[in-house]
Formats: structure tokens, sequence, C-alpha cells
């Protein structure tokens, strides 16, 4: 049942802002542009436990699509203090988590032919044969089958629908590779990522009885970060809302988008707030960062935007700091100069980031990191533990457990219990099955209290004990039990790696360590300090990046959205002589206030 | 939504049964045939009052004739369709469609063997239960689905009077606690000053006082000051919050409880107590299903009662619920709708069910039916086998010439039925739905001769008319319809014969007119009629060779009787006479079906 006292607070706090309350009480379609800083998280879920409260009955739900496992997680835990739990019945994930869960999942098998029975989810390894086998079929000459594949996979996550006539009758050959693609697939009782919201869309636009499934069980639907999602998902929401009954709440800001790469488009955003039919509001205030660095941000994006600050914000810094020398000399500028100075002026260790432009990178800051022994918290690709990984966090979730968090519930047990019959069976599974899966957990974790064992130890013993039978066992479409064997290389004692269980299960967000992080991965997060390391000439835009006018605007737009992160102090590190041309218009802008 | 099939197989009485349904259910059958049984399986599926130890069966629930060394399982299977009218039903239940069929939801029970038991399972510990949706197994069936789809149960056993009565299992609690929150607690107060005040007043009487008095202290002396009951007399609680357990219903007037209600009028208030509980739960969205099962409603009611209850019961078209009925009633029977009647037979060691949710019938024949059966009382859905005829006459001779070959017609639960005409095909179908073994005694009717013989086609349209219910049956080959246009009496009645129906070569009464002993009869009570002299004489040269009787002028004297009165006449020389021998065609078919009941 939903903490109607909570929503009431929360409801009454948002009608200090006029656009917030407005979309929080909108009973049409709406869009919400929310820019930086905006009270975006807390619009949506103050909207989600509102619609929940007072317009959708049991059993019926919502479904609220995020770009990624990390915001659901995070949606997931600012709606449980509404008193909102996820029961199964509320929708809360990616889109290929709804496609494949909501529609695929429970629909697929009474349609003959669409997937085959039992389907997995293909690895790297099976999407890669998969396509050099479809390219010596369609192509058959020795050129590089992965750049062909490259252009067609943009033509299929682009062009969504392919009943229409362009999806064969522009480029043929792409379309011919992507369905050869795709059947190779299927032989092998395989589809990928890309398939799911594809074949999901097909379902809905053939078959109206699961449209209207879908609109019974969701009456509204919730997207976040809607400029992140790429075609598909504006199909399907065409789909859903617009030619059917499912009323639309999307967040987003076009500024914002930055996944190119996958698809995304920002003017996606935008088509959808020149309809009729939509209410569009903006919202105006920038509530995280000092006013400074609020006016100087846009200058990042050469456009104007006017964001205000409310009142008695404070002003913020913006600290340039040009450094003699290369990206090592650079990243020991920042451990032993402004690392100390943002100690001396109180900022807690928790509350700085470091953000970089690529992972690389981020290898440099942690060699000068390390040396000088400080702790810190990587949550970019090159980190131990995946944050997007359901069971990479399973296995850190049962580490905890073992180190102590047994004595407090925290992580329950329930909670591991149930996160591994997700895991092994995607929740689909008989009353034995589950009994001999919760037996086989708690022997474990028990077993694991007593030993006393290193993190490599461990796995290693977690691999052998449960992973080799749950993989034999397994029913989840989406497996991921490589997981595991990398984390053991990642430990690995040969290369000196190993650490002990306890520090292995809190590598997640704890005191003390500061962040480390992709300007992509940075995006949602706000930080007291942030430190901007590499931007240099060459690397912000770099030579790829300068190829269109469309990937400079994109990377124009990462940049913005690194600025942005930090609410009061803004450093940014960069090679003397060398800086990245963005740097110009932004310290002109500063200089003006 | 309603309940569109059901499948059993291996559950107690229930070797394998797969019966379509529509709507509500009326289970009709004799004693031990497992109308309980069947509901308990549906209960296994959807009764959320059931505990998991309940849905542990025993080996002993295995139908009699499995074999346990093949590891059967017991399964139930329920089925559900237009549910997608409503979005809080498709949105609890669209998980659980059929692969072949999206518009369907089907939710299942199975007890089967554990697979880790290699041999001959020895316990119930060695099995276990599963509850499913979508056909598949590994789809387990969310916990809210069975608190949101709901079935209750009034037993045959029901105590109406003891549930009205206690205040912790009437139906009326739930009811009265809602209603009384929404009382403005102002009044309350006001209401529990009021009562207080009249408690006040009888206390006040000396006689009251001085007995109040005396219990007092006759209860302090036995249980001690330290566990004082402060026992008071009083009309009722006067507390506002507890004010409701006071409030009660009252019959004739407010001058009797309900507790006090005769048996029938106690069952009347619980049915329509639990109907008003699920309409409410359903409005406070704990449910949004209901389906009622009701043992023996006819119990303790009135016929003129039952047939009132019962149709305004069914005539309520709410698609939120269903009624499941067990019954023994006739009048009952006659009053529901035909297709929701199941009906169970025992065959061969097993119950079969047979449903006629499906019956393929107009709405002509299914009206001429139904008048049927409230005119018949619903006979023919108790019965154990049916002798189909044409008129009054065959209806009041067959049992009759039974009887005298020595078969007692009613003891063997046959019943015949006259079909007032010569459209059998209804009646047919009806019989064959039910799964009720018959047998059809008709006339050949060959008219003057210038066309076929009515008797071929009307033989052929009762086999068609089977075929159309009953998939088992074969549909007649060209060749065999090609047989019928063309094979001469003979042939064509022997054939029929072995296929159930009976056939004279003109009509009933000329075939008992040609038959020795009867024909006597029959020419004794045309003599009787005192006819003219140009009859009586013909009359008389009859009697001398029955071979010369025209059927023509018999079928003229006959009309001038009446063919009723005439039968009657008859029977009654039948019973006062001694051996007498039916005709040929028609011992034929009491004998085909003695034996196949």
């Amino acid at each position: 049942m939903s903490n109607y006292l909570n929503l009431k607070q929360a409801l009454l706090e948002l009608k200090k802002n006029e656009e917030q309350f407005e979309a929080v009480n909108c009973k049409k379609h709406c869009v919400v542009l929310a820019g930086p800083g905006s009270g975006k998280t807390k619009t949506l879920t103050t909207a989600i436990a509102r619609t929940l409260h007072e317009e959708v009955i049991n059993p019926r739900a919502i479904a609220c699509i995020t770009y990624n496992n990390e915001c659901a997680i995070e949606l997931e835990t600012r709606l449980s203090k509404f008193g909102i739990e996820s029961n199964g019945q509320n929708f809360i994930g990616t889109v290929h988590s709804f496609a494949l869960t909501q529609i695929i999942i429970p629909y697929a098998r009474c349609i003959e032919g669409l997937v085959p029975k039992n389907f997995k989810v293909a690895n790297l390894l099976e999407c890669k044969i998969a396509i050099e086998s479809a390219y010596r079929t369609v192509y058959n000459d020795s050129e590089d089958p992965k750049t062909q594949w490259d252009f067609a996979n943009e033509k299929r996550n682009k062009e969504v629908d392919r009943t229409l006539p362009t999806w064969k009758g522009h480029n043929r050959e792409l379309a011919e590779f992507v369905e050869e693609y795709e059947l190779e697939l299927r032989k092998k009782g395989l589809i990928d990522f890309d398939d799911m919201p594809l074949i999901a869309f097909k379902m809905i636009k053939e078959n109206s009885w699961i449209r209207q499934a879908l609109e019974a069980r969701f009456p509204i639907l919730f997207v976040d970060e809607y400029q992140d999602l790429g075609h598909v998902l504006h199909e399907l929401v065409h789909l859903l809302c617009f030619e059917g009954k499912i009323r639309l709440f999307a967040v987003g800001d076009a500024d914002q988008s930055i996944y190119g790469f996958t698809g995304a488009n920002p003017e996606l955003l935008q088509s959808l707030t020149e309809r009729q039919d939509v209410q569009t509001i903006q919202l105006r205030f920038n509530y995280r960062s000092g006013t400074k660095i609020v006016k100087a941000s846009s200058a990042v994006l050469n456009e104007e935007r006017n964001y205000e600050s409310p009142e008695g914000s404070p002003e913020g810094d913006i600290i340039f700091n040009p450094v003699i020398g290369a990206l090592e000399e650079q990243a020991y500028y920042i451990v032993n100069n402004i690392l100390t100075e943002l100690a001396f002026r109180g900022v807690k260790s928790e509350q700085i980031a470091i953000l970089y432009k690529a992972a690389w990178l981020g290898d440099k800051i942690v060699e000068a990191l390390e040396k000088k022994k400080i702790a810190y918290h990587r949550t970019d690709r090159n980190s131990l533990i995946k944050r997007s990984s359901r069971f990479a966090r399973f296995i850190e979730e049962c580490a905890k457990w073992i180190t102590g968090g047994w004595k407090y519930a925290e992580p329950s047990f329930n909670r591991l219990f149930k996160q591994a019959l997700n895991i092994v069976y995607g929740n689909h599974c008989t009353q034995s099955e589950k009994q001999t899966l919760e037996q086989q957990l708690i022997d474990f974790l028990q077993r694991s209290r007593v030993v006393h064992e290193t993190a490599n130890e461990w796995l290693i013993r977690f691999e052998k004990e449960l992973i080799v039978h749950w993989s034999s066992i397994c029913r989840n479409n989406i497996q991921e039990w490589d997981m595991c064997l990398e984390l053991i290389q990642k430990t690995s004692p040969e290369m000196n790696k190993d650490m002990s269980l306890e520090l292995f299960s809190g590598k997640t967000e704890g005191t003390g360590r500061l962040t480390l992080t992709t300007f992509h991965s940075s995006k949602g997060r706000e930080f007291d300090a942030v430190i901007i390391f590499g931007a240099n000439k060459g690397i912000l835009p770099d030579k790829r990046d300068i190829k269109t006018f469309k990937s400079l605007k994109e990377v124009r737009r990462l940049f913005y959205v690194a600025v942005t992160r930090p609410k009061t102090i803004l450093h940014l590190v960069y090679q003397s002589k060398n800086h990245s041309e963005f740097l110009n218009e932004f310290y002109r802008r500063t200089q003006q206030s | 939504m309603h309940l569109k099939n059901l499948k059993i197989s291996n559950f107690r009485n229930f070797e394998s049964i797969d019966i379509p349904l529509k709507g509500n259910i009326v289970l009709l059958g004799e004693n031990r045939v497992g109308k309980s049984n069947l509901i308990f399986a549906m209960r296994l599926v959807i009764d959320q009052t059931l505990s998991d130890s309940a849905r542990q069966l025993k080996i002993s629930d295995f139908w009699d004739g499995c074999d346990l060394f093949t590891k059967p399982k017991i399964e139930v299977h329920l089925d559900f369709t237009d549910f997608e009218a409503d979005p809080y039903l498709t949105a609890l239940l669209t998980d659980y469609r059929l692969a072949d069929d999206p518009h369907t939801v089907r939710l299942s029970y199975m007890f089967r063997c554990k697979p880790e038991i290699i041999g001959l399972p020895t316990s119930s510990e060695d099995f276990e239960f599963n509850i499913y949706g979508g056909g598949v197994e590994t789809i387990s069936v969310n916990n809210q689905v069975r608190r949101r789809i709901c079935l209750d149960l009034l037993d045959a056993l029901r105590d109406a009077e003891n549930q009205l009565g206690s205040w912790k299992n009437s139906p009326l609690r739930p009811l009265i606690e809602n209603a009384m929150a929404a009382v403005d607690s102002t009044i309350l107060t006001t209401i529990s000053a009021d009562l207080e005040a009249a408690n006040t007043k009888i206390v006040e009487q000396p006689q009251i006082k001085s007995l109040d008095d005396s219990l007092s202290k006759q209860i302090l002396n036995l249980s001690g000051k330290a566990h004082d009951l402060k026992p008071s007399l009083r009309f009722s609680n006067a507390d506002p919050l507890r004010l409701f357990r006071s409030l009660g219903m009252y019959i004739d007037g407010g001058k009797r409880s309900i507790s006090e209600a005769s048996l029938g009028s106690a069952n009347v208030v619980l049915m329509a107590l639990k109907l008003e509980e699920f309409t409410w739960r359903r409005e406070k969205n704990e449910r949004n299903y209901s389906l009622l099962c009701i043992e023996e409603p006819e119990a303790h009611l009135h016929p003129q009662l039952q047939r009132s209850i019962f149709k305004n019961i069914f005539k309520e078209k709410d698609s939120a619920q269903a009624l499941i009925i067990t019954s023994h009633s006739p009048t009952l029977a006659a009053a529901v709708p035909l297709n929701s009647i199941v009906n169970l037979r025992l065959k061969n060691d097993s119950t079969k069910a047979f449903s006629l949710a499906n019956l393929p019938i107009s709405d002509d024949e299914k009206d001429d039916i139904e008048r049927y059966l409230i005119a018949t009382r619903s006979e023919i859905l108790f019965a154990k086998g049916v002798i189909f005829v044409e008129g009054d006459a065959e209806e009041i001779l067959v049992p009759c010439f039974a009887e005298q070959i020595g078969h007692d017609l009613d003891g063997l639960g046959i019943t015949v039925c006259n079909v007032g005409g010569t459209n059998f095909n209804p009646y047919i179908k009806l019989a064959e739905g039910l799964g009720l073994p018959f047998v059809v005694i008709t006339d050949w009717d060959p008219l003057d001769g210038t066309k076929p013989a009515l008797g071929r086609a009307r033989c052929v349209g009762i086999w068609d008319s089977r075929v159309e219910v009953n998939s088992t049956i074969s549909l007649m080959t060209e060749k065999g319809r090609n047989f019928c246009e063309t094979a001469t009496f003979d042939k064509f009645s022997q054939a029929w014969a072995k296929r159930g129906i009976f056939l004279n070569d003109e009509t009933f009464e000329v075939a008992i007119a040609k038959t020795p002993n009867l024909s006597e009869l029959l020419l004794d009570i045309l003599h009787e009629q005192n006819f003219g002299p140009k009859r009586t004489k013909r009359i008389e040269e009859w009697r001398e060779n029955i071979t010369q009787i025209d059927s023509t002028q018999l079928l003229a004297m006959i009309k001038d009787i009446g063919k009723g009165r005439l039968s009657g006449k008859l029977k009654k020389k039948i019973t006062n006479s001694e051996s007498i021998h039916p005709p040929m065609y028609i011992h034929n078919a009491i004998e085909y079906m003695v034996e196949n009941v």
C-alpha cells in the first residue's frame, strides 16, 4: 500500500514549483522537459506515486521504462519511500526488459514460429559468429563483416516497422544482411538484445489483443530519459500510447542526449512535444548547481538556455587548472593539489567525483590514486562490479551478507533468494525447484560465513558450488554466468589483485571513497565537487567526434552533462596551451558574470 | 468473464472428463456419482481458503483404475474466457493465456509423483502439487489471482441457522461493519447514550436490580476478588465502537431473530447474503470475480419457492460472478437455462460428464425442450435411459408392454418421452448431449406409396443429429445414405434396429391390430363403440382374419374414438389379461433399451 502521508508531503513541497506541480497532476499525455538539476527524478517519482494512489487501481499497475538497470534500481529505492514496493505488478526497468518480461515471455508462446521455444539471449561471441555467417551468405567477399554490420544494425534499430516499403526498398542488401543474421540466431535458438524491443513491436503491431492486454495491465506508461532511448522505444510508445489507449508520461532533456551510438536521437523527444495531444511542461529551475555554473554551462552547448536558480542559491566556483605536461602530470596534479585543496576546504571524499571522457583516462587516474593509497570507487566500464549487471550485483550482495550483513538482514536472505530465483529461473519455477534453490543458497552462504577466504577463493568456490549447477538448470533467457569468471580473473592473486572479502563486498559506494567515472556514466548523478580530467585538445572533441556535424553536437552535449554535475565546485583540468576548444566560450561566459 | 471448460483426470470418480461450460453450472447426477468431488477439484485450483495441506492429496484420491507404476497425475484445468472486456481481469490473468488460444486463460492444479521417486510411490509424501497457469507448469499463479478470483462453497451440510446466528461466521458481519464504518461518529455517540439510558432504566427496576445483584454476588463468590468478572445485566453493549455488534437481522416484522427462522428461510437468507457479500467485495476492490458453489440449494425449500429463487438467480447476468449448483431437484433443473446443465453419469467404473453448454440446437428447438422439461418435471434429466415415442398412445402403452415382458421401466430408471409428433431431432440431441442411452420407436409412414416412406428420411435425420452432438459417432457414408433411400422395409428396419431405431411397417395402431391377441382386444374395443352396421360387419370380418384389416378403415374408426382414449382402454384390457405379447418391434425396442442402461 502506498504511503499517503509521504505522498501528501511531497505534493505539498512541489506546490512551490508551478511546473513540477502541474506535471505531477497532469491527466493527459505529458512530456516534461527537465534540464540538469531540475528535480526530474523527484517529479517522476511523485507522479508515479500520485497516479498509483489516485488513478491506477489494483490489480492494474504502471510501467516505467528507464535507460538502464541502474536508473531502475534508483527509482525503485525512491519509490519505496512512498511505500510503493516492487510487488511484481508494477514494472520498472529497461526497454529491453520490458519487451522481454512483459511482452515476449508471456505472449510469444501464443504466436507460432515467432521465436524459438526456450530461446536464450545470445552472448557477444554468438552474435559475432552469426554476423560472420550472415555476411558470407549475403555478400560473400573478403571485406570486414563488422564494418558492414554497423551500418546494417543502424538500419535495423532505426527502421522499426519492416512492413514499410522502405525496409527492402532502400538499401536492400543491408535489410537482407539483418534478416539473414536474425535467421542465423534463430537457428541456434537465440535472440539478441536489440531483437527484444523489435520482436515486441512486431507482436503488438500484428496482434491487437496484446496491445489490449498491455493497456489493461498498464494504463499509464512512464518513460525516464526519453532522449536516450532511441527509435524502437519511440515507435513502441507511438503504438501503445497514440494508437492505443495507454497514457504517456515522459521526462527527458534533449540537451543531455549522449547515446547516439546506440541509436538515440534528441529529435524524437522534440517530435513528442510538437503533438497536439501532448502537454509539454518545461521545468525552469536548476536546484543543483551554483549560479555561476548554471549560467556558464549552457555556453558549452553554444546555445542559450536561461535556467533559473532558486533564490538564495550559492554562487559556486569554477576553477581552470592548466597543467604543464601530459595526462600523467594532470592526474598527479589532481591527486596532489586539487584533492588536498578540496580536503582543506572541508569537502568530503564521497562528495567528490573525477570525471573523464573515456574509461582509458580513468586508468591514468587510478594509477595516481593507488600510488597515494587514496580510496576510490570506480563506476565506469572498467569497474570491478558491473553496475548494470544484475548477476554481478547479486554476487556482491552475497558477499555483503557473508561479511556481516546476515546479522542485520542487510541485505535480507529473502532478497538474495528472490534475486537468485530471478537469475536462475526468471521467476518462473515450481514449488520444489524453489525449495531446492533456497536450500543450496543458504547452505553455501552459511558455509561461507565460517570458512575464511579471500575474495578470489570465495569466488572460485561460488563458481564451483553454485554456478556450475545453476547454469545447467537455468531457464532465464538472459544469462550472465561469465560474470563470475570475469570477477575471478579480476581478483587474480597472480596479478596481485586479490583482496579480502570485506573489501570486495564494500567496493560499492561507501564512505570516504571518491568517485571515478566517465562523462556518460555520470549522468543523473550529483556531487559537491567535480573535477573534469583531460579537457585537452584532441580528446574533447577527438578525431571521431569532428567527423560529422551531428557527432560534434553530441560531444558538446556530453561535456554539458559533465559540467552540470557539481553543486558548488567545478575544477577543469587540462594541458596548458593545449586545452579543448569547448573551454573558450565557457571561460568567456564565466568572466562575464 | 465466464468459465469455458473444465478438464479433470485421474481424480476420485473421474478417469477423464473434458466438458465445455457456459457461465453458470448446474450439476445433476445421482448420489455418489461425484458432484461434490467435481466441485472439490475446482477448489483445488482456485479456492483461497483451501490450505496447502488440503491440496496435498492422498494416494487414495487417485482414480481407482490408476496404475501407480505408470506415475499417473491428477490434473484439473479450469479455462476462462471473455475476460478481455474487463481491464482488471485482463491485468490479473493475461499471463495465463493458452498458447493455441490467446483469448482463453487456463488455471491448473497438478498432483504428481516427485521426479526423484524411482519405483512405486508408497505414500502421499512421494507426491507434490503445483498450481500453474497458461498450461505451462513453470508459470506459477500469482497469489493475487487466487485472492481476487474466488470460489465460495455452501456445502450440503451447511448449518444456515448457525452461520447466521454466530457473529463471527455470519456473512452479515462484513456488510454491517462496512456500513457502520460510514456512520458519523457523533451520531453513534448519541445512539450509544440512548442505549445506555435504556440499559440503566431496566436495571433500575427493583426486580431486575435484585437479580443482577444476587448474580454478581454468586459469581464473585466463585471466582474471588482477583478474578472478578464484573457482570451486569443489560440489553446490549453500548460502546459506540462496538455498537454494530448488537445489530442483527430480524424476520417477521422484527418479531423473531433470524436464528429462529425456519430452515428453509434461513437458507434463502444465507444465499442472498452471500451474493450481496460478493457485490460488496467487488466494490471494495478485494475481488474481481466470484464463483459461488451451492450444494443442493433446494434443501428445505418448497418447489414453488425453488422455482422463483432459481429463476431470479439465473436471470441475473453478472459477468463478474457465476453459480455452480449441485442438485437432485427436478423443479430446479426445469427452471435453469438448458446450457448450464452438466450431467454426471457412472459408466464402467468412472464418472463421465456431459455438458449441454454447446448443444447444437436452434432457439426454437431450445424453447421446445425447455417447455417439455417443465411439463415433465425434467424427468429426462434424471433418467438412465429414454424411449422416444411419437405420441400419447405409445406413451401410455409402452410401459404397459414392458411390464408384460417382465421389465419395470420406472424401476430401471427408463423414461418414455413423447415428442408429440415426428420431430425427434432436438430431443435426440438432448439425450446424446446428456450421454443418455436411448431408443426411438417410430412409424414407417408409407403414405399412399407414391412418395418415399417418411420413416426413411426420419431415421437419417436422427442419425445426423446424433453425429452433430457426439463426435465419436461416425457420419453416415454416401453408401449408407443410398441404402436408406432404396432398401426394402425389412432390410431397412433390421439395419436400424441395430442402431436403436425401431419401426413398424405402417403405423402404431395398425401394428397393434396386426398383432395376435392384441388385435382381439383392439377389435373388442371397436366393437364396444356400437358403430353402424357397416362398420360392425367389417369388424366381424376382421375378427375372422386379421390379415384382412384395412388400415384406412381402421384408422378412421380409431379417429372417431380418439387415440388417447383408445390407448387408455387398451391399457386396462392388457393389464387385466394374461400374457399379451406386444408388437415385435416394440418388444425389440424395450429389450434393446433394457440391455443398454
